[in-house]
């Protein structure tokens, strides 16, 4: 399968950063192919701007240079695997603005002649999330987990019904010991071996 | 009361720039006292920064050293007694620039510490009483239930818990404003201030 590996966190070289290379190995070790968008690394910038919502629902995306690269990569693959911490229950705003400006009419999905959201995405047959919360277990379903939510509801709506989800999460990183990290890390590998 | 309005909408001719003018006139009308970010204006960074993620548990003045916006954003944090969120909900939740005010200026030693030996956060934002969002979604009531409305949990629960244990929040939501007619529109503005008149009583 085509793999698309989504990541945003500010530091290359955080626990995130190697939750991102173990996706990455396990895809390729089971013979995937991987295409890797690094927002932090590629400085993404997630503020749309004026000029670029007044352009939202032309035919043509008029979206800048920079997002070319994000549409084709999108349009490539057939699994989507974000990767990222989990701030204040939900997204980074780096990923937060790359759903904004990426996942755009035309590429996630079109207005139909009532003005109404039709699904743009069916050609993808995984979405995976991959990530750390903070906070333990109960807590974070106390807050309705609003990460996943935006990814496994809103998102997913715009993919196919055959489309699956998977959920790979660490609770209460803040008080994880080393031993609990390198087993998630473990954990992360094996998952995408098995997509 | 001292109010906190924060707006986000990248078009000065729009629906939403309507919504914000309505609230700023309601809020004077009724004589508080009011600060406003108009965060798309002031060009607020919603990213945090690798020097902010590195010293997350370092004194706020650390962050806001070399950024005079940011300590802006602190300061208003701290006078306020009620913060009203104004925005279009894209992907049912706030756009990014927003997205960012959480993850940048909730920091720690402002909106909440972690003393040695906690298990969890401790809030600090005891002095905000109240919570009020007015927003607009593209897509119907039904589908945003369906979505989850990730948005409203992060406001009204997430930033909640930080906030005064006898804290309310409201929710002044205007759905389906892609398909709405001009005369709901005018509607839900007419009818804006009484609506925040009560959120904030």
């Amino acid at each position: 399968m085509r793999v698309l590996v989504i990541h945003s966190h500010p530091v290359t070289d955080s626990f995130s950063g190697a939750l991102r290379d173990s996706a990455i190995e396990g895809a390729r070790a089971a013979g995937h192919d991987v295409r890797v968008l690094d927002l932090g690394a590629m400085s993404f910038n997630p503020v749309m701007s004026a000029e670029e919502l007044r352009g939202y629902k032309a035919v043509t995306p008029v979206a800048n240079e920079d997002l070319t690269v994000h549409i084709d990569a999108v349009r490539w693959a057939d699994v989507l695997v974000f990767v990222y911490p989990t701030w204040w229950s939900t997204l980074p705003a780096q990923l937060k603005g790359w759903l904004e400006r990426v996942m755009r009419p035309g590429v996630a999905f079109v207005f139909d002649e009532d003005n109404k959201v039709r699904p743009g995405l069916r050609q993808v047959r995984r979405i995976v999330g991959i990530t750390t919360y903070g906070s333990k277990w109960p807590y974070v379903k106390l807050m309705k987990d609003s990460g996943r939510r935006t990814l496994l509801r809103a998102l997913k709506l715009n993919t196919s019904w055959r489309t699956r989800s998977k959920w790979i999460a660490l609770y209460g990183i803040d008080g994880a010991s080393e031993e609990k990290r390198t087993h998630f890390l473990a954990e992360v590998r094996r998952s995408m071996e098995r997509l | 009361m001292n109010v906190l309005v924060l707006f986000a909408h990248p078009l000065a001719d729009s629906y939403g720039r309507a919504i914000f003018d309505q609230v700023m006139s309601s809020l004077d009308g009724d004589n508080h006292d009011v600060r406003s970010h108009d965060l798309w204006r002031e060009n607020f960074d919603p990213v945090l920064s690798a020097v902010e993620k590195r010293n997350h548990f370092a004194a706020p003045e650390t962050k806001t050293a070399n950024d005079p916006l940011l300590a802006t954003h602190v300061a208003d944090l701290e006078w306020c007694e009620a913060i009203v969120f104004v925005y279009p909900s894209w992907w049912s939740a706030p756009p990014a620039i927003m997205k960012g005010w959480f993850d940048r200026v909730l920091m720690q030693g402002v909106a909440w510490t972690f003393p040695e030996g906690a298990t969890r956060l401790h809030a600090g934002l005891a002095h905000v009483r109240r919570l009020v969002a007015v927003t607009t979604y593209g897509s119907s009531r039904w589908v945003n239930a369906l979505e989850g409305e990730p948005g409203k949990a992060t406001i009204r629960r997430g930033l909640r818990v930080l906030c005064n244990p006898r804290c309310r929040s409201s929710w002044i939501a205007h759905y389906g404003v892609d398909r709405a007619t001009h005369e709901a529109r005018s509607d839900f503005l007419a009818k804006l201030p009484r609506r925040l008149h009560r959120a904030l009583r």
